[in-house]
């Protein structure tokens, strides 16, 4: 098991550092009036060309990556250079992570339990009524835009139920919607994941032994194949969690949520590189985190799991 | 008396049997193909997937009335007497343009707040979006069947693809796309290169997860030794299994491509404003949303765009069930 | 009828008696007849073994004696005594309960997959302890040490603590077999114990079994399509085809005086039975499509020498011997002689030989 966790750092800190190498060399081909704000049109020519020169950005591309890396390892994020000209970009970023947090939390929670309920639901009234609706709900949150659906959501839901619509941090009546918003998703991917493990275990040989122990039909459930499917759940659940976080980008800049995901909205539209640059850093290496823990975590309850696993595809 | 029953029962029968026509108690003619032909009635894979598609009845429906919508939204251009989805009409009492004139006689489904006519954005935007998310499809389907029977098939390379898998799955989808939207500048031909950059990466893991365990399988050791090609083992065990699972992906990445599209349109990230598509039309339909009386410029987009993405997200679930060859009879 | 014709060893102790089942499925909207009338006697105490190519119904057959048929699968007619109870006439959930794992439990085929990858070894086998005897888990948990132990596991203190991957094959099935016996049954069912294991494993395993019988006293089924286990277990043998039995009797009755044309088929086509310098024996054809009602016998369309009655009439059990009976209209006096094919006459005089 240690052996297996000091695999997976190293092969994640390997992985993080390939993308953060990969993302920072596709940011080297971003347009470069992102460094200049709106100063890009009263400058000539060379004065552009001494800026980019002071930022290093017309040094060879190993030069500039090493001098990333030296100032990453002492914290140094850059400035932001549109958005919130010359402040660092984590003085920035900093007081918005509360908020992206809290919410993925929140929202993470919420699909969580309702998520699980659902698919342990359709799994036991598998092919009846009650799978039928939940398959429906499922169906029509998979298919419908996401982006098309909040937007509804957010219409009607302040309209009829009164509620805000927008954010404010100052009436917690206001969380609801985005909250909620965040969920649905979560709730919808959930379910449909744990039916199916649900139904994977319960054509699984071990449950005929053990009905065949005389096991009444809910002990097998809630003993052998609820127990068995939350595993490969465990897998899916930190990146989901970190998934919520990333993934509410369009909630939390529809509700204008000072979080990081209506932040990274607002910089690629002001076109603001380093700012840009500093969060889909920001963001990957959570996807990588979610991706490494959901490993661990499996590794913990799965006795199977010790060292190896099969290479790469999952 | 129960214990007794197969005695019982011999005695009883052969009585009933006494009563029996003696002259059938001669040879019978022996058939051999009659032995076979009791068997398991003659299965094709394509008639029995057909057959299970085709039994549900929600199936059905969906298909004729998604193709009918299809056929309208390429037919819609040529009926005579339509309006251009770019052109902005002016009243010519007053001069002005017709703007946020509300759904009636003159324009079906209204105008927007230029004075464009909806009803023919909304056909003219579904069949960007339709080319696109078709295009999408299609790259994304070829470029995972490469890349997955490569990465299961030829060993040698497991590695390298490995590892590229891993760097692409462990960035966020979003982030990707807005990135690569980002760098390349909105337009028709970098929105569908960008939204290709990772859809394929689902099927090719797939396939590749497959090719590995049918690769391994028993069977298809048993085909090798009886001296079936490769070919037809790809044919008759691997395609069929696979078939499912591409069709799935190609009817997915459509309602896919349609919800990144409004995802980037809405971060400005999508299709020049001069271009309608469904992304845009949702776009241009929020922005009013807050007065009831126009909300009908919102509406309208999104029941097309609904009834699209949830008619090939059934209609391709449906249809992976009824290609596995395990619901078959 | 009464009693009394019936053979002793049958009619005393019979301690599962199956009449007339008839199980079906329902299979996307069409049904299926997988036990078409299946009629079987079990003696208390005997080891009994159920023989016949795959698909013939040997699985359903027996699982229908725990209420186990699949969702999609019910006891359409028929009935099955066990103590005074008609198990086939039960519907709820609790009735099984009272049955299953306590008086008839049942060892599947393939011990890999058989147990929870995800609990010990131990943990799953106090389960059925707790369960059955209402044990508290720690004397559940001595118990299940004990029965390692018994079921030849060594070490069982520390291993009961492991989870089935840490254990072999054979191993794992001795861990169902423990399962299995924890709570003394009455009968015990095993469908295929050996197939997935290797040959000297194999024989450890019946060797296993057999000990246990001893110990324990239970009645044992065995459902296998190997007829050399069939040879060194079994007191009487059963023959199924197309979901009945066609011949059954004591082993020696089935293996050296077969009445069956597919007994006769299936034994020939044993490898030890093959005559030097011919082609081993094959039967050719397939078992009949169990969708489509059976007309006569169902064996007639693959029997090279069958008659015509057999393509109208289902044949009824003939009695051969009081321990002995074949559902075939070869054994009425009206038919015409047919001899059996060489391989089972030269197994024949073989045994005679012995015996003189
Ligand atoms: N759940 C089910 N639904 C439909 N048909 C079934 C089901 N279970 C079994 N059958 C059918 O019933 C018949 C008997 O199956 P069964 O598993 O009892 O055969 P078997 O004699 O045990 O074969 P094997 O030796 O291969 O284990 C088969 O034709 C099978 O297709
Ligand atoms: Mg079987």
């Amino acid at each position: 098991m240690l052996k297996y966790s000091f695999k997976r750092v190293a092969q994640s800190a390997v992985t993080l550092f390939i993308v953060v190498t990969f993302v920072f060399l596709l940011m080297r081909l971003l347009p470069v009036e992102g460094y200049f704000g709106d100063r890009y049109d009263k400058l000539t020519a060379s004065q552009r060309e001494a800026v980019l020169h002071k930022m290093g950005l017309l040094d060879p591309w190993y030069v500039q990556i090493g001098g990333f890396y030296e100032r990453l390892m002492r914290g140094d994020l850059g400035t932001s250079s549109i958005y919130r000209q010359d402040i660092p970009v984590a003085e920035v970023i900093a007081p918005r992570i509360p908020y992206s947090v809290y919410f993925g939390l929140v929202a993470t929670a919420i699909s969580l339990v309702a998520g699980l309920a659902m698919g342990v639901h359709m799994a036991r009234h598998k092919g009846r009524f009650w799978d039928r609706t939940w398959t429906a709900y499922v169906v029509f949150i998979n298919a419908v835009p996401l982006a098309v659906y909040l937007l509804f959501i957010q219409l009607y839901g302040s309209d009829l139920l009164a509620l805000p619509i927008l954010f404010d941090k100052h009436r917690p009546i206001s969380w609801i919607l985005p909250a909620l918003s965040m969920s649905l998703a979560g709730i919808a991917g959930y379910a449909m994941w744990m039916r199916r493990f649900m139904v994977d275990e319960l054509n699984r040989d071990y449950v005929k032994l053990a009905r065949a122990k005389g096991l009444s039909s809910s002990a097998v459930m809630v003993k052998h194949v609820m127990r068995n499917a939350y595993v490969p759940m465990a897998q899916y659940l930190p990146a989901a969690i970190l998934a919520t976080i990333s993934g509410s980008i369009y909630i939390e800049s529809l509700y204008s949520i000072p979080g990081m995901g209506g932040l990274l909205v607002d910089v690629i539209q002001r076109q603001d590189n380093p700012m840009v640059q500093a969060l889909v850093l920001i963001f990957s290496s959570i996807g990588i985190l979610g991706l490494f823990l959901g490993d661990i975590l499996m590794a913990l309850f799965d006795p199977r799991i010790k060292f190896v696993k099969s290479e790469g595809a999952r | 008396m129960d214990e007794a029953s197969v005695i019982v029962k011999a005695e009883a029968a052969a009585a009933a049997s006494r009563g029996i026509d003696p002259s059938l108690f001669a040879f019978a003619d022996f058939d051999r193909e009659a032995g076979e032909r009791i068997g398991y009635s003659n299965y094709s894979y394509w008639r029995s997937t057909l057959r299970v598609f085709f039994r549900s009845r929600l199936s059905v429906l969906l298909l004729v009335s998604l193709g009918l919508l299809l056929l309208f939204t390429f037919v819609q251009p040529l009926i005579p007497g339509q309006k251009s989805p770019t052109v902005i009409y002016n009243d010519p009492a007053t001069g002005t343009q017709y703007r946020n004139v509300a759904p009636g006689a003159q324009f079906w489904f209204g105008t927007n707040s230029i004075g464009q006519d909806l009803w023919s954005r909304i056909w003219s935007g579904t069949r960007t979006s339709l080319l696109i998310g078709f295009l999408v499809g299609i790259v994304e389907m070829l470029v995972g069947i490469l890349y997955g029977a490569l990465w299961g098939y030829v060993r040698r390379l497991d590695r390298p693809l490995t590892e590229v898998y891993n760097v692409l799955n462990n960035i966020p989808t979003t982030i990707i796309l807005m990135l690569l939207a980002y760098i390349l500048k909105p337009s028709f031909r970098t929105m569908v290169i960008a939204m290709c950059a990772t859809g394929w990466i689902g099927l090719a893991r797939f396939i590749r997860n497959q090719i590995v365990i049918i690769r391994d399988r028993e069977y298809n050791l048993a085909s090798r030794c009886l001296g079936t090609s490769t070919g037809r083992i790809i044919g008759k065990n691997l395609l069929p299994y696979l078939v499912s699972v591409i069709m799935l992906q190609t009817a997915l990445s459509i309602p896919g491509t349609i919800g990144w599209e409004v995802f980037l349109t809405y971060i400005g990230l999508g299709l020049p404003v001069s271009i309608p598509s469904l992304g845009n039309l949702v776009n241009e339909g929020r922005r009013i949303m807050m007065s009831p009386e126009l909300r009908y410029q919102l509406i309208f987009p999104t029941l097309v765009l609904s009834f699209i993405t949830i008619s090939l997200y059934v209609l391709g679930n449906a249809f992976s069930d009824a290609s596995d060859p395990r619901n078959h009879v | 009828m009464s009693a009394g014709d019936c053979p002793a060893a049958l009619a005393s102790r019979a301690i599962l008696s199956v009449r007339d089942l008839v199980v079906k499925f329902n299979l996307r909207g069409r049904v299926l007849t997988a036990i078409r009338g299946a009629s079987l006697e079990l003696a208390e105490g005997e080891t009994l073994a159920i023989v016949g190519e795959s698909g013939s119904g040997k699985s359903v057959f027996t699982k229908s004696f725990i209420g186990m048929e699949d969702q999609n699968g019910w006891i359409d007619s028929g009935s099955i005594g066990f103590e005074g109870e008609d198990l086939a006439k039960f519907r709820r959930e609790e009735d099984w309960l009272r049955i299953r794992g306590r008086k008839i439990s049942m060892v599947f085929q393939d011990p890999m997959t058989a147990l929870n990858p995800l609990r010990s070894v131990g943990r799953q086998i106090a389960e059925v302890i707790e369960l059955h005897q209402g044990l508290p888990p720690g004397m559940a948990e001595r118990s299940a040490i004990e029965l390692l132990a018994r079921v030849g596991i060594p070490d069982p203190e520390t291993r009961h603590r492991q989870y089935p991957h840490e254990f072999s094959g054979g191993m794992r099935q001795r861990v169902v077999i423990a399962i299995a016996m924890a709570c003394k049954p009455r009968i015990l069912i095993c469908d295929e114990p050996t197939t997935a294991l290797d040959v000297t494993i194999q024989a450890q395993i019946l060797g296993l079994i057999k000990a246990l019988q001893k110990d324990f006293g239970f009645t044992t089924v065995y459902i296998t399509h190997d007829l050399g286990v069939v040879a060194n277990v079994a007191d009487r043998v059963a023959v199924m085809y197309a979901g009945k039995i066609v011949e059954c009797g004591t082993a020696e009755e089935v293996f050296y005086d077969p009445r069956h044309p597919y007994t006769w088929a299936l034994l020939s086509s044993l490898p030890q039975l093959g005559i030097k310098g011919r082609p081993l024996y094959s039967i050719s054809g397939t078992p009949p499509n169990l969708f489509n009602e059976v007309v006569g016998d169902a064996f007639a369309p693959r029997n090279p020498q069958a008659l015509k009655i057999d393509f109208v009439h289902e044949p009824p059990a003939f009695e051969v011997s009081p321990t002995h009976w074949a559902a075939t209209w070869l054994l009425d006096p009206r038919s015409p002689p047919v001899e059996p094919p060489a391989a089972i006459k030269a197994m024949r005089a073989k045994y005679e030989r012995s015996l003189s």
